[in-house]
C-alpha cells in the first residue's frame, strides 16, 4: 500500500475484487450443500436408535394394557380364587417331596450298610405305610380343586368366545355389514353369577379342610421309626413342618372369604406382574403369565459363567500380551485373538451342541471330578455350556479393550516404578494395572453387554427350559438348563401371533434387554470417564 | 571360557525372582488357554467338515467339467434304503428317478413292484448353493448401504464438524448403537421394515397409513417390505453402521493435516480438499477396516431371522421373477439360518452331521477368509503409508 493512497476514502471494507459466481440450490452454496449432505448422514445413528426406542415401545407398550385385560379376566372368572384354594394342595405336594427325600435318604444309608434294595425297601415298609396315609388325606380336597378348576376355564372359555363374536360383530359393522352383523349373538357372561358356582363351594371346602387337617395331625402323631436312626430327626422336623402347614388352613380361608371378585386389577399390578413374574407359561389352558424373572435369571447366568471364565483368561492375556510377551508373541497373539472374535456365534453355537456339551457331559461323569458340586449333570445342554461358549465371545472384547486401556498408561509410570528399584512383577501389579483398572473394568462391562446380548448361543445351547433353577442345590444350579431374554425372542417371534399379548410381551423383553444394553454402555463409559488417569 | 568375566550387573536367582517367573507362567498360560481353544474349535469343524466337502465333486460333460455338489446344488431330503441287499443313500430326485426306474424294469420282467422302505432325513442331502447365494446378497446389499452412510458420517463427524453439543450427542449415539444386542436389531428390523417399510404405488392402500407424493400420482404406502432381502440388507447395514463409522473416522484421522492445509491453502474448495487430498489415502484404511464389517454381517443370525431368511426356498433369487423389483421383495436362504436350522430344528443323527458339519466348515471359511483378508491387509498398509 503506497502512502497515496492513505488519504483517499476507504473502500467499503470486506469487498473482493474478484468475485466468484457461486451456484445456489435453496440459497446454499454447493459446498454447504455437500456438508448438509454429510450431516445429514452422521445424523442417521441418531435417527436410527430414535426409531429403535420408538418402534420397541410402538410393538410393545400395548402389552400392560392386554396383560391387564388378561388378569382382571383371570380375577372375574374365578380363575384367581382357584389358584388360591390349590396353593393348599401344592404345598402338601411339595411336603411329599419332602417325604421322598427322607426316604432317599435312609435307602441310601442301608444300602450303603450292604443291604440289598429289595431288603432296605422291605425295611422301609412302615414309613411306606405311613407316607401312603399322608399322601392320601389330600385327595378329597384335591378332587374338588380340580372339580373347581374345570369350571373356571369354562367360564373362562366363554368370555374368550363373547370377546371373539364381539371383534366379528365390529368388524362386520367396520364394513357396513348390518345384516350379518346383526346376526353374531353375543353371549355376554355374567360373572357374577357364574363365579357364584364356585365360591358357593367354600363351606363345603372348609369342611374338607378340616377333616384334611385332623387326618394330617392323626398321620403324623405316631411317627414311623426308621431303621436310620441319623434319619430319624428330619422326621422331626417333618411333623413340625405338618404341623406349621395345617395352621396355616384358617389364613387360607381367610383369603378365599375376602376375595373380591370385581376388585380393580390396577395397570401397575400388569408391569408388577411382567417385572416380577416368575413365569413365563404361554398357550397354556389355564392362564398364560408372562413373568421375566426365569429368563433374566438365565440370562444372568450363563453371562455369570461366562465372565467367570473370560475376565482372568481375557485381562490375563491383555496384561501378558503388553507386558510380559515378546515382540514376535505380540505379533502373532494380537491377529489370533482378533480372529477368534470374528467366528460367528452360530457357528459356536453349533460347535456347542454337536461337541462341548457331550464333552462336558463326559468330563462331569468321570470319577475324578465328581467333588465339582452338580457333577455329574445329565443333561447336555445347559448353562454351563451355554456359558463356556460365551466365554469364547467373550474373552476378545475383553482383551482387546483392556489391552489398550494397558497400553495407554503413560510410559513415565513404569520408568519412575523402575527407577525406585520395583521389579517386573511389582510395575504390573503394583502399578499398571491399577493405572489402568477404570479401563479394565469397563473392558468387562462392555464384554457383559456383548455376552448378555448374545443370541445364537444360547439359543442352541442353553437348554431352554423357562424355570428357575433350584438354588438350593448351590453352585449345582450353574449345570440346569436355562432359558434367556434373548434366547425367547429368537425361538418364539416366529410362531406367534401378530398384535397378540404373547407377541407384545416378546416385544416388551426386547425393549427390556435394548435398556439393559444402554445402561451397561452407559455405565462403561462413565467409569472410563470418571476414573482416567491424566498426566500433566 | 572359563575366565570370561560374568556380567556384574546380571540379576542373581532368588526366590523372588523365581515367584516372578512363575507368575508370568500364569499369564502366559491363559494366553495360550485362549489361543488353544480358538484352535481347536477352527479345528473340529474344518476337520469334520472338509469330507463333505472334499466328497462332494463330481466330474460333469460340460465346462468346467468338475462340480461339487454340496457347494452348488440346493438341499434336498436324503433317501436312506436297503435294495438287492445294499444300502443306498440317495438324494430325492435321484431316488424317485432309481424307483421309477426300478418299477418299470420290474413290471417288464412281470414281477411285483419292489418295495421301499426309505428312511427319510429332511436337508441332509444336496448342497447349500441357494444359501451361500443368499448370503453373498445379504452382505452386498447391506454393505452397500452401510459404507455410503458410514463413510459419509465419519467425514461429517472428521473434516466439517466442530466440537460441540451435536457433534457430542451423534457420537454418544453411535456408542451407544454398537452396544444394541443383534436380537434388538432384528425386532426392531420387523417392527418397522418387515411390517412399516413404504412401498411405491399407484393407488393408495386404504388399510395402511400411506402418503400422496405431491405432485405426482404416486403414493408410498406403508403397508411393509414382508420378509425380504432389502429389510435385511437395511438391519444389518444399521447394525453394522458404528463399526464402519469408526473405522471410517481412524483412517481420516491418519491422515495429516498438512494435506489439508496445503490444499486449501492453494485455493481448493473444503470439498475439493477431501475428494482429491484426503479420501485417496483414508480409502485404503477404511476398506480394509470395514471388511472387518463384512465378517460381523455375514456372520450374524439374530437380525436376519425375521426380517430376511427363509428355511427352505425352491428357486434362487433370480429365478421366477415377475418384475424386477421383485428382487429385493424376496426372502433369501441364508448360511448362519441354514446352519441354526440343521443344528436344532431336525433330529440329529449320522446323517445330518454331515451337512451340519460341511455347512459350518463352508460358512466359517468364508468368514475367518474375510477376516484374515481384513487383518493381513491392515498390517501391510500400517508399514505403508508414513508421514
Amino acid at each position: 500500500m503506497s502512502s497515496a493512497n492513505s488519504d483517499t476514502a476507504p473502500a467499503s471494507p470486506g469487498t473482493f475484487l474478484i468475485q466468484k459466481e457461486r451456484t445456489r440450490f435453496f440459497g446454499l452454496t454447493l459446498d454447504e450443500c455437500i456438508k448438509t449432505f454429510f450431516g445429514g448422514n452422521a445424523v442417521v445413528a441418531v435417527v436410527v436408535l430414535g426409531l429403535i426406542t420408538l418402534f420397541l415401545f410402538r410393538e410393545g407398550a400395548d402389552f400392560f394394557g392386554q396383560n391387564r385385560e388378561s388378569l382382571r379376566v383371570y380375577r372375574q372368572a374365578g380363575l384367581e380364587y382357584v389358584d388360591i384354594m390349590r396353593e393348599t394342595e401344592r404345598d402338601h405336594t411339595a411336603l411329599t417331596r419332602y417325604l421322598f427325600d427322607i426316604r432317599l435318604q435312609a435307602l441310601k444309608a442301608l444300602t450303603a450298610d450292604g443291604l440289598s434294595v429289595a431288603e432296605a425297601n422291605a425295611k422301609l415298609a412302615a414309613f411306606d405305610d405311613f407316607s401312603y396315609a399322608y399322601g392320601d388325606a389330600v385327595l378329597n380336597v384335591r378332587g374338588l380343586v380340580s372339580d373347581l378348576t374345570e369350571a373356571a376355564s369354562a367360564i373362562k372359555t366363554k368370555a374368550n368366545v363373547a370377546d371373539d363374536r364381539r371383534i366379528e360383530r365390529d368388524q362386520y359393522l367396520a364394513a357396513g355389514m348390518t345384516a350379518e352383523a346383526a346376526a353374531v349373538t353375543v353371549e355376554d357372561v355374567d360373572f357374577a353369577t357364574e363365579v357364584k358356582a364356585i365360591t358357593g363351594t367354600l363351606p363345603f371346602y372348609k369342611d374338607e379342610l378340616t377333616n384334611f387337617g385332623t387326618e394330617l395331625e392323626r398321620v403324623v402323631t405316631e411317627l414311623p421309626v426308621l431303621p436310620v436312626p441319623e434319619v430319624q430327626p428330619r422326621l422331626e422336623r417333618f411333623r413340625q413342618l405338618t404341623r406349621q402347614y395345617v395352621a396355616g388352613f384358617p389364613d387360607n380361608v381367610e383369603r378365599l372369604e375376602n376375595w373380591d371378585q370385581f376388585a380393580p386389577v390396577p395397570l401397575s399390578r400388569s408391569f408388577t406382574s411382567f417385572i416380577f413374574g416368575t413365569q413365563w407359561l404361554t398357550a397354556s389352558f389355564w392362564q398364560d403369565w408372562y413373568g421375566v424373572v426365569p429368563l433374566f435369571v438365565g440370562s444372568l447366568m450363563v453371562s455369570t459363567i461366562a465372565l467367570f471364565i473370560a475376565v482372568p483368561l481375557g485381562v490375563g492375556a491383555a496384561v501378558y500380551v503388553n507386558q510380559i510377551a515378546s515382540p514376535r508373541e505380540q505379533r502373532f497373539i494380537k491377529p489370533f485373538i482378533e480372529f477368534i472374535s470374528a467366528i460367528p456365534s452360530v457357528v459356536l453355537g453349533f460347535f456347542g451342541i454337536a461337541m462341548l456339551g457331550t464333552a462336558l457331559r463326559a468330563m462331569s461323569q468321570w470319577e475324578a471330578m465328581s467333588w465339582v458340586p452338580g457333577f455329574p449333570f445329565a443333561e447336555r445342554l445347559n448353562a454351563l455350556t451355554a456359558g463356556c461358549l460365551l466365554a469364547v465371545i467373550a474373552v476378545p472384547t475383553i482383551f482387546t479393550l483392556a489391552e489398550d486401556a494397558i497400553n495407554n498408561v503413560p510410559r513415565a509410570f513404569k520408568e519412575a516404578s523402575f527407577a525406585l528399584g520395583a521389579s517386573r512383577l511389582q510395575t504390573i501389579l503394583r502399578i499398571i494395572v491399577p493405572a489402568s483398572l477404570s479401563g479394565i473394568v469397563s473392558a468387562v462391562l462392555l464384554g457383559l453387554g456383548r455376552v448378555i446380548g448374545e443370541t445364537m448361543v444360547v439359543l442352541l445351547c442353553a437348554g431352554n427350559r423357562i424355570a428357575i433353577p433350584d438354588f438350593t442345590e448351590g453352585l449345582a444350579a450353574f449345570m440346569q438348563p436355562v432359558h434367556t431374554m434373548t434366547g425367547i425372542i429368537a425361538q418364539e417371534m416366529g410362531e406367534v401371533v401378530r398384535g397378540s399379548i404373547h407377541y407384545r410381551a416378546l416385544f416388551v423383553v426386547g425393549l427390556l434387554l435394548f435398556f439393559i444394553a444402554l445402561t451397561i454402555n452407559f455405565l462403561a463409559q462413565k467409569i472410563v470417564r470418571k476414573y482416567r488417569i491424566s498426566v500433566g | 571360557m572359563a575366565d570370561t568375566v560374568s556380567n556384574p550387573f546380571a540379576a542373581k536367582p532368588s526366590a523372588g525372582r523365581g515367584f516372578e517367573s512363575a507368575f508370568f507362567w500364569v499369564f502366559r498360560i491363559a494366553t495360550y488357554l485362549i489361543l488353544a481353544a480358538g484352535a481347536f474349535i477352527f479345528a473340529d469343524i474344518v476337520i469334520k467338515g472338509v469330507p463333505t466337502v472334499a466328497g462332494a465333486f463330481r466330474t460333469i460333460d460340460h465346462f468346467p467339467y468338475v462340480t461339487n455338489t454340496f457347494l452348488f446344488e440346493a438341499p434336498e431330503t436324503l433317501y436312506v434304503f436297503e435294495h438287492d441287499g445294499e444300502k443306498l443313500e440317495m438324494g430325492d430326485r435321484e431316488y424317485r428317478a432309481f424307483r421309477e426306474e426300478q418299477t418299470a424294469a420290474a413290471a417288464a420282467a412281470g414281477q411285483a413292484a419292489p418295495a421301499f422302505n426309505a428312511t427319510t432325513y429332511v436337508y441332509s442331502s444336496g448342497g447349500i448353493w441357494p444359501c451361500i447365494v443368499g448370503t453373498v446378497l445379504l452382505v452386498v446389499g447391506s454393505m452397500t448401504i452401510a459404507l455410503t452412510l458410514g463413510v459419509a458420517s465419519a467425514i461429517y463427524l472428521n473434516e466439517y464438524a466442530r466440537d460441540g453439543k451435536f457433534v457430542r450427542f451423534v457420537r454418544l449415539a453411535i456408542l451407544n448403537l454398537a452396544g444394541v444386542p443383534s436380537i434388538v436389531f432384528g425386532l426392531f428390523g420387523f417392527a418397522l421394515f418387515v411390517l412399516m417399510g413404504p412401498k411405491f404405488g399407484s393407488v393408495a392402500n386404504p388399510d395402511m397409513f400411506s402418503l400422496r407424493l405431491w405432485p405426482f400420482h404416486l403414493y408410498l404406502n406403508f403397508e411393509g417390505w414382508g420378509v425380504s432381502l432389502l429389510a435385511g440388507w437395511f438391519t444389518l447395514a444399521f447394525m453394522v453402521l458404528p463399526v464402519i463409522i469408526t473405522a471410517s473416522e481412524e483412517a481420516l484421522k491418519s491422515v495429516p493435516k498438512g494435506f489439508r492445509e496445503g490444499s486449501l491453502a492453494l485455493g481448493a474448495t473444503k470439498w475439493q480438499t477431501i475428494r482429491k487430498n484426503v479420501l485417496p489415502y483414508a480409502l485404503p484404511g477404511i476398506l480394509t477396516s470395514s471388511i472387518l464389517g463384512i465378517a460381523r454381517v455375514a456372520g450374524e443370525t439374530a437380525p436376519i431371522m425375521f426380517t430376511a431368511a427363509y428355511v427352505v426356498r425352491d428357486k434362487l433369487p433370480w429365478e421366477g421373477l415377475a418384475n424386477a423389483t421383485d428382487f429385493v421383495f424376496q426372502g433369501v436362504m441364508a448360511l448362519p439360518y441354514h446352519i441354526y436350522v440343521v443344528s436344532s430344528k431336525i433330529p440329529q443323527n449320522d446323517y445330518t452331521q454331515r451337512v451340519q458339519y460341511g455347512t459350518a466348515f463352508v460358512f466359517l471359511g468364508i468368514v475367518a477368509g474375510i477376516a484374515l483378508t481384513s487383518i493381513l491387509l491392515r498390517n501391510k498398509l500400517r508399514g505403508r503409508y508414513k508421514w
